[in-house]
């Protein structure tokens, strides 16, 4: 018979294998149940179904025979299940002969127990085939380490210089972008790549790397094929290593592939410098923005956020996984002392306000004041004034200031100097000018100042159109 | 049978015809799905009876409040500026001395084996860069002579120099920039922002689009629709000349107090509609008719741009009154300081085939260039200056790019100066919202026919829309048709190298 007739075959085995799981566990119920005085008609039936049970797990026995054969499995635990599947169709096969009244010297109970033990444990090791030993126990895991993604993600390395290239910097790569499918649970292409030695081994088609020349090896080629190229890897409907991590293990191979070395003992490139150094910070898209406290905040006061969204005022935190609250008057322009005194409420929680297009009053801006963890003010096209950026002295955290269209002038904001956090101070149309530029330059020398009054010239070829030149 | 008796029966017959006549599809569904088929059924007007379906954000009473991110985001809205036809990156931003030495020339076999493009057929020839080119800034980037105003403001810029796609026709290529699809049927960019952040200020839409340039974009309405998402998170297009939203007066005769009362008894018939059916899409609909009422006051004063002082005017170089790409982005800018989420220009006119005027790289496109350089040039340095630059993220970009071979359409030389839809490069960029400043990635080949390195495709960049806002492109679905679907599909990675 042809190879391929024989998988095909074989493919069966997922589909068949649930059959004498059935039936049999079936039967074993009738036969516990036919101990009771009610169910004992049931009795007549047994034999037909452990008939059935034992030709159902003959075929899966085969089948998975076949397929054991044609798919790149665990050779260990394929023996394993291939060895219990057999014992499930001879226990069965006895049981059978039993219920039929054939003189046998063995005793039932122990059969019975013996079979349910089979099934269960064969059953449990074909799942473990097919989705991974720790398949069962994952989400288990997870309660326990209180990890609810379940995605494996790569942790940051604290020295990246001191740390293992292999085990530090490599393996986490290979371990969320190929062990799918090139580990201990499954070896497509006879690729093994969770132990060293079988991944520098390669699989069916021969070596996958050569140590000392990325470009030669195997693995660095199919990594750079276009993802839609039939060879690519891993495959374009799987999750993609990111550029920096295929040049990571494009060095470590043309570093020759070792896996004993720590870092700074191989040659570092100058592409490959700010790619390692990056390996230290906490993840991919870690580039947050800088106005948040890094100390966790308690939860804010949820009758007090109520309250502010009843009155039209926008409160909410700023991201799903943080308590911190950002506030935007932008559809209640109009601020009164109960607003305040709320803001008070959230005080703690509070880091961006927005108060741009209001009537806030400079008497308001006491209250302001006393909101002292605010990273983030907006006062755009309000009437604050150099009295109202008084009480602001006290954001020691401020990092953005918007003072656009207001009537504050230069000795206000002179008095803010202060403010060491702060970044950027918005300034355009106000009194402040080009030429206070330098004071106040002297005042904030960290702090980006923006006093606007940008203008586009308007040249001639901004206002005509070029038109067909006839020759 | 007597006359009475007769009568009695056309009666019956009549209500029960009524009857009849309320048991619409979706009621029918609906019974259906207690009896026999439940779950086929059952699943099929799933959406009817449940305040919001399960794993989704959607609040049908409630559908524009905002919402947080799943992490803190820099950018709060998004300005895209799309040049519909797509603008050439050869007379633009890429720049390639190796191409005007080949200028003339046939094209090499190996550029064409085995490629097929939209009209070039033969052997086509090269063609030069049809502008000068310097470069500016600290940052150095080259910038041709066509953008002469946008080349000042270089440093406040990310360029992407390697974007491809594939696709190579107008409509599809929109789609796919714009929804992750080159097919019909998958929500937009800005209606997965408006659904996933909502929008701050409830008296405007949150996703507002404006065109110019004459036409709509090639793939029409689909590029802001809302595809499978709820409807309310379509793009809502206003006018760009006249009124920008249609009967947002007060008719004559009608004050806003008898306004009032019929929009309540509008939703009041809605709501008892709603009671009977449970349509989540009914609760939408009340909450757009009060939006309806609220923008009839915050509408027309966001929307004019009248009010704008002269020196801002002479800034963006808008032409008041009528319809152009410069009174766009001024009014973009303003949305956005009034809280707007996602503000989408489109521009038509940039498809530079060189068979008339109007596509001619030296008539045409030059016109197309003054057009837009001087205000988006304003727009940048505008939200600079009000402190909105930081939080608002703007990207600019066509559908794809155009090739270093000047086209021969039908085999035959061209009438004016033109170049061929071309898909495996073409240079976009980005500003603001927590992007790099003065940044450059990618780089073509030495006739910028091919990306040689950091090659990004629209995946990418939508990718990195969506981290500067907050999401993780990979987390943020919506469940349709039993899978949880995302804009970047399978794809996608955040383009670290232009995050600041």
């Amino acid at each position: 018979m042809p190879s391929s007739l024989l998988e095909f075959i074989g493919h069966f085995h997922p589909l068949l294998v649930h059959l004498p799981i059935g039936i049999l566990l079936m039967g074993l119920l009738m036969q516990w149940l036919s101990q009771n005085e009610k169910y004992r008609p049931v009795q007549q039936a047994i034999p037909m179904v452990f008939l059935c049970g034992t030709i159902t797990a003959l075929l899966s026995a085969v089948t998975g025979y076949l397929l054991s054969l044609t798919e790149d499995y665990d050779g260990k635990l394929v023996n394993w299940h291939m060895g219990m599947g057999i014992g499930v169709v001879v226990i069965s096969s006895l049981l059978y002969a039993k219920e039929r009244n054939i003189r046998l010297a063995m005793d039932k109970k122990l059969l019975s127990i013996g079979l349910l033990l089979l099934i269960l444990i064969t059953g449990h090791l074909g799942g473990s085939l097919t989705h991974g030993s720790d398949y069962l126990t994952d989400p288990l895991t997870r309660i326990i380490y209180s990890d609810s993604t379940g995605i494996a993600t790569i942790k940051p390395v604290p020295n990246v210089q001191e740390a293992l290239v292999y085990r530090d910097v490599i393996r986490p790569i290979l371990q969320t972008n190929c062990f799918a499918c090139h580990s201990a649970r499954k070896q497509k292409g006879g690729l093994r790549m969770d132990d060293s030695l079988m991944l520098m081994k390669g699989g069916k088609d021969g070596k996958v790397i050569e140590p000392n020349h990325a470009d030669d090896s195997e693995m660095i080629r199919r990594l750079l094929l276009p993802v839609d190229h039939d060879d690519h890897m891993p495959p374009k409907e799987k999750p993609q290593p990111t550029e920096s991590q295929i040049d990571l293990i494009h060095w470590w191979i043309s570093q020759g592939a070792g896996f004993t070395k720590r870092v700074k003992q191989l040659g570092q490139t100058d592409k490959i410098k700010p790619i390692l150094l990056a390996l230290q910070q906490v993840s991919l898209i870690a580039k947050m923005p800088t106005d948040i406290p890094e100390e966790a905040v308690v939860k804010a006061d949820e009758t007090a956020m109520g309250q502010l969204k009843q009155r039209g005022v926008l409160v909410l935190p700023i991201a799903a996984n943080s308590n911190y609250l950002m506030a935007n008057f932008v559809t209640d322009t109009v601020i009164n002392k109960e607003d305040l005194q709320l803001l008070l409420a959230l005080k703690k929680q509070l880091v961006w306000l927005k108060m741009g297009f209001t009537n806030v009053s400079n008497e308001q801006m006491a209250v302001i004041g006393q909101l002292t963890n605010l990273t983030r003010l907006s006062l755009e096209h309000t009437s604050v004034s150099d009295d109202g950026l008084k009480p602001l002295q006290s954001i020691q955290n401020l990092h953005y200031l918007n003072l656009v269209d207001t009537k504050v002038t230069k000795a206000g904001v002179l008095q803010l100097s202060g403010l060491k956090s702060l970044h950027s101070l918005f300034l355009y149309q106000t009194t402040i000018n080009q030429a206070d530029w330098a004071t106040l330059k002297e005042a904030f020398p960290k702090t980006q100042i923006d006093i606007g009054g940008y203008t586009v010239p308007t040249e001639v070829s901004d206002t005509t159109e070029v038109k067909v030149k006839r020759s | 049978m007597t006359q009475k008796e007769l009568h009695n029966q056309r009666l019956v017959k009549e209500a029960q015809e009524t009857i009849m006549g309320k048991q619409t599809r979706r009621h029918f569904l609906k019974e259906s799905a207690m009896g026999l088929g439940a779950l086929a059924l059952g699943s099929l007007v799933g959406g009817c009876g449940t305040k919001s379906s399960p794993g989704t954000l959607f609040d049908p009473a409630h559908p524009l409040l905002p919402k947080l991110p799943p992490f803190p985001g820099r950018a709060k809205s998004v300005i895209y500026l799309h040049m519909a036809g797509a603008p050439s990156q050869l007379e633009l931003f890429d720049y390639k001395p190796e191409l005007i030495k080949m200028d003339g020339q046939a094209c090499p076999p190996s550029l064409l084996e085995g490629k097929r493009f939209a009209f070039i057929r033969g052997i086509p020839m090269m063609l030069g860069p049809q502008a000068k080119f310097a470069q500016h800034g600290d940052s150095r980037a080259w910038v041709s002579d066509r953008m002469p105003h946008l080349s000042t403001i270089v440093d406040e810029l990310s360029f992407l120099r390697a974007v491809s796609t594939d696709q190579f026709n107008h409509a599809p290529a929109q789609l796919m920039v714009h929804t992750g699809s080159p097919r019909l049927g998958r929500p937009s960019l800005g209606s997965w922002v408006t659904y996933g952040l909502g929008t701050e200020n409830q008296n405007l839409p949150g996703f507002v689009v404006l065109t110019s340039g004459g036409h709509n974009p090639d793939a029409g309405k689909s590029v802001w629709g809302s595809g499978f998402l709820p409807s309310v998170y379509q793009g809502v297009q206003c006018r760009s000349e006249g009124d920008p939203v249609l009967f947002m007066k007060d008719p004559a005769g009608m004050d806003r107090d008898l306004r009032k009362a019929s929009i309540d008894a509008i939703n009041e018939v809605n709501q008892q509609e709603y009671a009977v059916y449970q349509d989540p899409e009914i609760l939408s609909r009340i909450s757009q008719y009060e939006m309806a009422f609220k923008m009839q006051i915050a509408g027309p004063e966001v929307m004019n741009i009248n009010d704008e002082p002269q020196y801002i005017h002479d800034m963006y170089g808008t032409k008041p009154g009528k319809a152009c790409f410069a009174n766009n982005v001024l009014l973009a800018r303003r949305l956005v300081e009034k809280g707007v989420r996602f503000v989408q220009l489109f521009d038509w006119g940039w498809d530079s085939h060189g068979s008339n005027v109007i596509e001619a790289l030296e008539v045409g496109f030059i016109n197309k260039c003054r057009s837009v350089d001087k205000c988006i040039t304003a727009l940048i340095l505008d939200l600079k200056q009000r402190g909105l630059l930081e939080e608002t993220l703007v990207v600019w970009g066509g559908e794809f790019g155009r090739t270093p071979m000047q086209e021969n359409r039908d085999g035959r030389k061209a009438p004016f100066k033109g170049r061929d839809h071309h898909t495996e490069a073409f240079t976009m960029w980005m500003a603001g919202g927590g992007i790099k400043k003065g940044a450059s990635y990618g780089e073509t080949d030495e006739i910028g026919y091919h990306a040689i390195s950091g090659k990004v495709e629209p995946f990418d960049i939508q990718a990195t829309i969506l981290n500067q806002l907050g999401f993780d492109h990979e987390q943020f679905t919506y469940p349709f048709q039993g899978r949880p679907f995302r804009l970047t599909d399978t794809r996608g990675k955040v383009i670290t190298d232009i995050i600041g």
